[in-house]
């Protein structure tokens, strides 16, 4: 028996600590998911938090068949997914900290190649906006496929989703975002556009 | 602009050969609508985790055990307001026979001991009854009829448990 096994299964039998070694395994990944879904790191937070709550509380109902990961994630996914439909829109803050806890926009000079790398964090915090526009279901599905590699049929499984409708929300997330990416870009760079259009 | 199959390719992050690549790097170069396709998959797959302020856990904890609390006071209220509420809607249920209880105990104690009397000689008028019954029913119907019966008692109870065993599921939070 794995140690996360053993963890769940003396949380289940009223183990207050073996559920505290639980979180602390957990946090990055829940609080990665609230973070990407709802964008603001106090909102993340309390997000995460009441996941765990909510996993506390329905410990009982967890079957070990399956993984403690997923089904955690798929908690947080649904908790962020009724929190967005509630609020019917969510607030982006620019003075948001990144993946890092770190202010946006700071490159590290002591990189090998400090511009790309601040260029690649400047992407990274590009796209984490993008997200923003995209539909509850869809970016859970997104940040389940990229941040934490699922397949398909996890995703599905997470979301209460079919495999074909994974695949299909993925694919216009994927197109969503790259349309959104575009414009964003042509707007930064206005003449570089033109010149781009007058090559074709 | 045709984007097939190179939008197909980018989005299922194919394997591609090596004149594929090329390509695709041609077209890449000319749309930009592909090239965006292409620059979000590149940054989506190097994506990276955030992490909690430090004392995740202890905030937890300190969120749990002010659950606990609130939820051991939400209880204790509850309890205490059914038991007042049960008890006043006993005193105004009761209150009327109460006072004319107190006013002539001799008649109400007459009318209870008539009622118990009557309950008594109906409970052994009706096993009585029963008796009568059960000893002559069986000879006229037929075994198959008792199966029948037996079945369809049977039927009904398995739908009636399989009725509590979908609600009971159904009533489950999503994501558990």
């Amino acid at each position: 028996m794995t140690d996360e096994n053993a963890w769940v299964l003396q949380a289940q039998q009223g183990n207050d600590d073996a559920f505290t070694q639980l979180v602390e395994a957990y946090q990055k990944p829940v609080y990665n998911l609230c973070y990407r879904m709802l964008g603001e790191p106090e909102t993340a937070e309390d997000a995460a938090q009441e996941t765990f709550l909510r996993a506390y509380q329905n410990l009982h109902r967890y079957d070990s068949s399956r993984s403690f990961g997923t089904w955690i994630l798929s908690i947080a996914a649904h908790y962020c997914i009724d929190r967005l439909r509630k609020k019917k829109f969510s607030v982006f803050s620019m003075d948001a900290e990144d993946e890092d806890g770190t202010p946006f926009e700071v490159a590290d000079p002591a990189s090998p190649d400090p511009e790309a790398e601040s260029v690649k964090k400047e992407d990274r915090n590009r796209l984490h906006l993008l997200l923003k526009d995209l539909d509850a279901t869809d970016r859970a599905a997104v940040i389940m496929r990229y941040w934490y590699d699922y397949s398909e049929v996890e995703i599905a499984q997470s979301l209460k989703l079919t495999v074909s409708a994974v695949k299909s929300r993925l694919h216009r997330s994927r197109k969503a975002l790259a349309g959104m990416w575009q414009e964003e870009k042509s707007r930064a760079h206005p003449e570089r556009r033109s010149r781009e259009s007058l090559a074709f | 602009m045709n984007h097939l199959p190179f939008e197909e390719w980018l989005l299922n992050n194919s394997r591609i050969t090596p004149e594929q690549q090329r390509d695709l790097d041609l077209h890449l170069r000319a749309c930009a609508y592909c090239s965006a396709l292409a620059e979000t998959g590149k940054v989506l797959s190097t994506a990276k985790m955030a992490t909690p302020a430090p004392g995740f856990t202890m905030r937890f904890q300190a969120r749990l055990a002010e659950r606990k609390i609130a939820e051991r006071r939400r209880k204790l209220w509850g309890a205490a307001l059914f038991t007042l509420g049960g008890l006043v809607l006993l005193m105004w249920m009761v209150g009327p026979y109460l006072a004319s209880f107190i006013a002539s105990p001799a008649t109400w104690i007459s009318v209870v001991v008539g009622w118990l009397v009557f309950i008594g000689t109906t409970l052994f008028a009706l096993v009585d009854a029963g008796a009568v019954i059960l000893s002559i029913v069986p000879k006229f119907l037929p075994p198959f009829a008792w199966l029948v019966l037996f079945s369809t008692f049977a039927g009904v109870g398995l739908l009636w448990s399989v009725s509590i065993w979908r609600f009971a599921q159904r009533g489950a939070p999503q994501g558990v």
